[in-house]
Order: C-alpha cells, then structure tokens, then sequence
C-alpha cells in the first residue's frame, strides 16, 4: 500500500513511468468491473479508456482524505457505467465474447468458463443496486471489503452484510 | 442481530481465505463447523462467481489501449520543482490542438497522413483519441466521430488493393465503432434536449409542426406558411418568453445540421465508394470491403434516424 501511495504521489507530479505502473495494475480489473456492469465488452473497452483518460486529467485533485486510490479509481469506473446506463436505457444484453474469456488454450474449457460467468451476469441482475456494487467491485474489480467501503461510502459492516446477501441472492437465483 | 454479524464476518474471512489465500472449502469448514452447513452453498457460489475473474481484455485491445494512453501521457506536461504550475483544463485543449496544427516535424504530423498498414498508424488513432477525450460536449464527439469515419472509409478504399486482410480489418472495425458513436451521441443529446425542451412551459400560439411525426395535440385549423430553407429550423415548442434561451437553440440547431448534412453526404458516398472498390478489389479484400460496406449501410442510417428526433427542420 506504501508503494501504492508513493506510486499515486509521483502520478500526481506527471510522473509517467509512476502512472503507467497504476495503469498496468488497474487496466484488467476495471475492465473486468464494467463488463460485469454493463455485460458489452465492446462498450466496457471504450469506457475503460476513458475511465484512464479521465484519471490521468484528474490526478492532480486527487486527495488521500479518507479514499484510497483504487475506490477514487472505481468511483470514476462507477460514474461512467452510470452515465452510459442512463443513456442506453433500452439496452441489449450481448453474450459474452469468448475472446475476453481466459482459459488456457483449451476451447472447452473457454466454453465452459463462458457459460459459468454468463451465469453469474444473469444471476446478477436480481440482486439490488448496492449489492451488485459490492459484487461487482469485490469480485470483477478485486477489491477488499475495506475498499469496497470506501469506494462506496460506507461502513465495512455494512458491506459485511450486502455481500452476504448478495451471495445468497445468487446461489438463489443460480439455483433456478 | 449479533448472529447475522458473526456469519457475515465468517463469511468475508472465508472468501478471503478462500478466493486470495488459496484455501478450498473443506478448509474454511473445518474452521467452522457449527456454521458450516450454512456456509457451504455460499462459498460454492462464492467459487463460481470468482470466474468473473477469468474476463480479460482482448490482447489487441489491450496494447491500443496502452498505446494510447502513452500518447495522452506524453500529451501530459511533467511538473517539476515547488512551483508547480498547473495547466487549466483550456490551455491543456489549446496545447493540444497547437502541437496537432504546428507540429511540421513531428511524429503527430507525420502520422497523419498513415494509412492502416503503416507503422505510424497508431498513432494517428492515439491522435483522434486524445481529440476525442478533449471534446466535452456530446454534439461534438459525435461530429468527431463522423469526420474520423470519413478518414476511416478513404484509407479502406485507399489500401484496399495492396493490403492484408488484417489491416483492412482493423479499420473497418473502427468505422462500426465511429459510425455506432456518431448514433448513440447524436441520441443521447437529442433525448437530453427533448426532456429539456419537455419541461419549458409551451405557450398557446404555436407554429404548425414542420414534421409529420412531431406529436400534434389538436389538427391545426389552417395551414401556417413554411419556413424558407434557408431559415433556421422551427422547434415544435420553442420557449418563447425567453430570447437568450431561443438564441441557443437556433446555435444549437446548427451543430446538428451541419452534422446532419455531413451524415447524410456520406451515407451516399461512403456507400458507393465501398461499391466500386468492391469491383476491383483483390478476393482477399472483399470480405473487409463487404463488411464495411454493411456497416455504412446500416450505421449511417441508425445515424441519421437519431439525428433526426431532433432535428425538426427537415
């Protein structure tokens, strides 16, 4: 986390070695985070840029006060995905490109890999805004319960609790 | 409620364990056995929902992605000493466009004139794409975009008899992604202006609607005289009791003409040039000429009907 922090500090003096090393940690993973969002891979890759982009004008306003810079990072990831829901409203769900799914070099297991997080995407979408949030940045966007809790605002027991009951809504939904 | 607690704390704990540490289930159990039948199910759908883990960016995403964040990075003035001066957000644009004006030597300039099959290419592409992130407001990302599809359909039918496949590839695929932008931009702002323009008060006296489809309480009793061509067009419920508000539609009505015209030009041309080349090209371009010419097709009339829920003057 110090090396994160010192990382951050030389990003917000232009450093580009600095900022590319948080681009190369972050790139996947808030990938990952809008297409479990919006489930268009082809939309997550424009917004993905421009979640980078938009970092790299703001990084200079970016303050330590209580916000790491992973939820800083995903609440500018958050915003975008709000932005294009609102617009897409009447939105088509897209299957899952095989291409973005790794699995080695065995199609089968690409294909069954696809499947389980088709799954997942479906199953997702009974779970209620905020523990899809937690899902989403929990397991797409790989962070702790502590950052989730500060990406979104609120306690770790209060995350504590929406994860546990979004788990539950899943396996109930997965279970149908 | 102190129950409900403790299973969530055991939970998180055992994800933890599970999805970081490497632990199975069967270890996570043993550490808990009185919960352990409430947890099992949930670790088991914990397990699957950690393959959301195994979406990654498609490789060649991945380095246009990177490219072109360098080129923006390399856009970006390094700070140095204590007096650190920082760039408002409007001399960063005027940067930016000066170094893509002035740069005569340069790798920018020299890159603009690439075709797909060049080295130099990407960075034409990083090029737009910093234009493109420096353009705020809706109406003129997607003005961008018609320009860049523009380019796109000169260097397909440029190239068309001397590249490989994979060239013509990459530059059909960003004439879908600049036509499908050029629609949804065009959409989403003509939507936004139509909630706007619902929540402006409509005086009584109206002109007659100058399109058929714009929503008609009543027949009107006579018909009103048509606006010249040359007049700015019409809004169905134009708020009258504010000048300066009047003002800004017809500027704003501009943008979308002028964008409007551009589309519809090139939904003729673009289409036709795709045509002839597909006469001549060698067999191993035409799949790439085929899809290009299905996408003009398609995205320039997805285009022009999203333009034209706004655009009341046609």
């Amino acid at each position: 986390m110090q090396d994160e922090e010192r990382l951050v500090e030389r990003a917000k003096q232009r450093d580009q070695e600095a900022f590319a090393q948080l681009y190369e940690e972050y790139f996947d993973r808030i990938y990952r985070y809008i297409v479990f969002k919006i489930g268009d891979e082809m939309e997550a890759e424009d917004m993905t840029q421009q979640v980078f982009l938009k970092a790299l004008r703001s990084i200079s306003s970016f303050r330590w006060k209580g916000v790491s810079f992973s939820a800083w990072l995903f609440r500018i990831a958050h915003n975008q995905v709000v932005d294009y829901l609102r617009r897409k409203a009447k939105r088509i769900a897209v299957p899952i490109n095989e291409s973005i799914v790794s699995g080695g070099e065995d199609p089968q297991k690409v294909t069954e890999q696809r499947a389980d997080i088709e799954q997942v995407l479906a199953a997702a979408k009974h779970l209620t805004r905020a523990q899809r949030e937690v899902i989403s940045l929990r397991f797409a966007g790989d962070l702790s319960v502590a950052e989730v809790a500060k990406a979104m605002g609120r306690s770790v027991g209060a995350v504590k609790a929406l994860q546990h009951s979004a788990v539950v809504a899943l396996r109930k939904a997965m279970s149908y | 409620m102190g129950k409900t607690k403790e299973i969530d704390n055991i939970l998180d704990e055992c994800l933890e364990r599970l999805i970081k540490g490497g632990e199975t289930i069967e270890q996570c159990l043993v550490r808990y056995p009185e919960q352990a039948v409430e947890l099992r199910p949930l670790l088991e759908t914990a397990l699957v929902t950690k393959k959301v883990s195994n979406i990654k960016p498609r490789p060649e995403f991945r380095s246009r992605a990177r490219y072109q964040f360098q080129a923006a990075l390399q856009e970006t003035p390094a700070r140095r000493g204590f007096f650190t001066f920082v760039w408002p957000a409007w001399a960063t644009v005027v940067a930016i466009v000066l170094a893509l004006l002035l740069s005569g030597g340069g790798t920018v300039a020299l890159a603009a004139d690439s075709m797909p099959d060049e080295p130099l290419y990407s960075v034409k592409i990083a090029t737009e794409q910093v234009r493109l992130a420096f353009t705020f407001s809706e109406i003129g990302k997607a003005d961008l975009n018609a320009r860049f599809a523009d380019r796109r359909v000169a260097e397909i039918t440029a190239i068309a008899n001397r590249a490989e496949p994979k060239d013509l590839d990459r530059a059909t695929e960003l004439l879908n992604k600049h036509l499908e932008k050029v629609a949804v931009l065009a959409e989403t702002w003509v939507n936004e202006e139509e909630a706007s323009m619902l929540r402006v008060p409509t005086p009584a006296p109206q002109l007659a609607p100058t399109s058929p489809t714009a929503p008609e309480p009543e027949p009107a009793p006579t018909p009103a005289p048509s606006p010249s061509p040359a007049a700015p067009p019409a809004p169905t419920s134009p708020p009258t009791d504010e000048k300066g508000q009047e003002d800004m539609e017809v500027a704003v009505d501009g943008q979308l003409a002028r964008l409007r015209m551009e589309v519809e030009r090139n939904a003729v041309r673009h289409p036709a040039a795709l045509r002839e080349m597909l006469e001549t090209a060698p067999e191993s371009a035409k799949p790439a000429l085929r899809r290009a010419l299905a996408i003009t097709e398609d995205r320039y009339w997805q285009a022009l009907e999203a333009v034209d829920g706004k655009h009341w003057g046609k």
